[in-house]
């Protein structure tokens, strides 16, 4: 795999919460880099802010201070309209629980992001077989997610995320909900999904056998990276 | 339109709270659709009447006082006067239903010259102005209790201390927006029974004859009709029964108040109603958006804009409020275009529809209802934070 410049670029970034009147340091003048095609792994402690920063990452939530550049794009600097609009181009989501809309098929959750888009039908409906096809489930378009495994509710929600084509894949607990033999399915197809399509993935694990997956593994603690793995094993000291 | 099928399936995710919506808000537009139709109804019938040319003649102390027949051959030669006949309400029972349809005693010679609109047979008019004791009953009524000539109409007593045994001679038709169930008989005969009462029973029986509960006049021509009223009242005022004179719109307009204000009474109503109808499906809608907080967090984390958000879940309240005001207004209205409810009227409402502008008007306050019950969640949700929405999944 050949990793580019960095696409992911944080530099001095705090983020705080406030609750009350006291305000929670979650993120602590962090920097990183992440290079275009890199599998990202953010370990750590719970409250230890992996959470925060991919959604930092992902344009869900922006920076209290310091800078987030994402394919080119400071962040800081789009509108609440405008971000919305860049995650749909940019970026697929994957969640813990799936997140599949029960009332859909498999088929009109994948379909959901093209929506967005000026597709016809008629491309739309090309567009999420191929990603049906790609995660395996070609055939069970028209299931619900309560007819389906939580593995294949996960493949659909993967192929939901994939479905655009965007830069950035980001994976809260991808694994987190199912039994070690699907784990492995579902981190494998992330894999495929990092080689063969060369797309970025930031992930989000407590799972030390699912981060080994990854190219690179962060390790945050109290709001600050405390250890960056490559896949070779070197480790660096976090800035 | 790409997104209807989204739309229509969260709708309908959780059928009983939706059929519970669809029902109450239907139900109760069906029942203030019934209410409004009746005083649009009223309006109409009371409007339409102006064309006639005809006046009522009453006491002056309303319907609890009489008209002596005698001052019906005064009214008669007053300039301008076509025509007039005692109208009295008898309001009998027909074997045991009170109140079953509208009885009127009237002068058999002129009834249908003053009410021209209505049609009946020469034969029949015939029949009935030589039979005392004979009626002509309208083509609905007829229809209805598949009545016919010859056939007996008795009627007993009720208002009067005497019972009337009446013969079907003719069946009378006319617009559908006159009471085609109208029984009318000779006045004269039921003055006769009265008299045989007076001469037996009580002081307050002897009283009951030799007087109409109205007189009905027909006037020449439009622009006479208020000179005529004043003429008629002018002429007795000064006698034991003064009287008042009104245009047949003018009285159906009084009958109407006698009411008191109910009108505005049901509007007040109505009101509540729709205040109530917001609650419950501002309720429902709510319960759904928080039930899918995380889902319209998903939504917003993949692409869908706050206006995008907002326009979905509008566009659902109003979808599960239509469905419900079209069921209970045009339902209400295509149920009433089967059965005639004016049967039920005893003769009030000569007919029974619920007239287009109501049923509308039925339809665009369930869009409202909708609208403003949807508002507040789908505001909720379109300014709702995707992070505090994925809390606890990412």
């Amino acid at each position: 795999m050949t990793h580019n410049s960095a696409s992911i670029e944080l530099k001095g970034v705090d983020k705080e919460y406030r609750r009350d009147e006291f305000t929670i340091p979650v993120l602590v003048n962090l920097d990183l880099a992440v290079a275009e095609g890199e599998f990202l792994a953010l370990m750590g402690p719970s409250g230890s802010g992996k959470t925060t920063l991919l959604n930092l990452i992902a344009g869900l939530d922006r920076a209290t201070r310091g800078e987030v550049n994402v394919h080119g794009q400071d962040l800081g600097r789009l509108s609440d309209a405008l971000i919305t609009r860049w995650r749909a181009d940019n970026v697929g989501f994957i969640f813990q629980t799936y997140n599949l809309i029960p009332v859909l098929t498999a088929f009109e959750n994948v379909e959901l992001p093209l929506l967005l888009t000026h597709l016809s039908k008629r491309a739309r409906r090309e567009n999420v077989a191929t990603a049906l096809r790609i995660v395996g489930l070609a055939g069970r378009e028209h299931h619900y997610p309560r007819q389906l495994s939580g593995g294949q509710e996960q493949r659909v929600a993967i192929a939901r995320a994939i479905v655009t084509d965007p830069y950035l894949l980001v994976a809260d607990e991808p694994t987190g909900d199912l039994d070690r033999a699907t784990a492995g399915e579902i981190l494998e197809l992330l894999e495929q999904l990092n080689r063969e399509f060369q797309k970025t993935i930031v992930m989000v694990t407590h799972d030390p056998l699912a981060a080994q997956r990854a190219s690179r593994i962060l390790h945050l603690d109290k709001g600050q990276l405390v250890g960056d793995v490559t896949q070779e094993g070197r480790i660096s000291a976090a800035s | 339109m790409k997104y209807l099928n989204y739309i229509w399936r969260n709708a309908r995710r959780n059928p009983v709270r939706s059929l519970l919506t669809i029902a109450s808000t239907s139900v109760c537009l069906f029942l203030m659709m019934i209410l409004l139709s009746f005083f649009a109804i009223n309006d109409e019938v009371t409007g339409s009447v102006g064309v006639y040319n005809r006046v009522c003649v009453l006491n002056a102390n309303g319907f609890a006082g009489r008209i002596p027949i005698a001052f019906m051959n005064e009214i008669a030669q007053i300039d301008g006067v076509q025509a007039a006949t005692p109208f009295s309400w008898f309001g009998g029972k027909y074997h045991d239903e009170i109140l079953p349809f509208a009885q009127f005693a009237v002068d058999a010679d002129t009834a249908f010259t003053i009410m021209n609109e209505l049609t009946i047979a020469p034969d029949q008019l015939k029949a009935f102005q030589t039979n005392k004791n004979g009626c002509v009953i309208g083509r609905k009524l007829a229809n209805e209790r598949k009545l016919k000539i010859g056939d007996p109409m008795p009627l007993e007593r009720d208002l009067y201390p005497v019972d009337l045994d009446l013969t079907i001679q003719g069946i009378y038709d006319g617009p559908a927006n006159r009471d085609l169930r109208m029984c009318l008989f000779h006045w004269g005969y039921l003055d006769e029974l009265l008299k045989r009462v007076g001469a037996t029973g009580s002081a307050s029986e002897a009283h009951l004859s030799g007087n109409a509960g109205m007189v009905f006049i027909k006037c020449k021509s439009a622009n006479i009709m208020p000179a005529i009223c004043k003429a008629v009242d002018d002429r007795f005022r000064n006698s034991d029964y003064p009287t008042r004179t009104q245009t047949e719109e003018a009285f159906g307009k009084m009958f109407a108040e006698m009411l008191g204000d109910l009108k505005g009474m049901i509007r007040v109503i109505g009101m509540a109603v729709v205040f109530s109808l917001l609650c419950v499906a501002g309720n429902s809608m709510a319960m759904s958006m928080r039930e899918r907080t995380t889902e319209v967090a998903v939504l917003k984390a993949i692409g869908f804009g706050k206006r995008l958000v907002l326009t979905l879940v509008l566009t659902e309240a109003v979808l599960v409020a239509t469905i419900g005001g079209a069921i209970g207004s045009l339902g209400c209205k295509a149920l009433c275009e089967v059965v005639d409810l004016s049967r039920y009227s005893a003769g009030f409402l000569p007919f029974y529809y619920i007239p287009w502008p109501i049923a509308l008007e039925g339809l665009a306050v369930a869009l409202l209802i909708g609208f403003v019950s949807g508002l507040f969640p789908a505001l909720r949700a379109a300014n709702s934070s995707v992070v505090d929405g994925l809390r606890k999944v990412i």
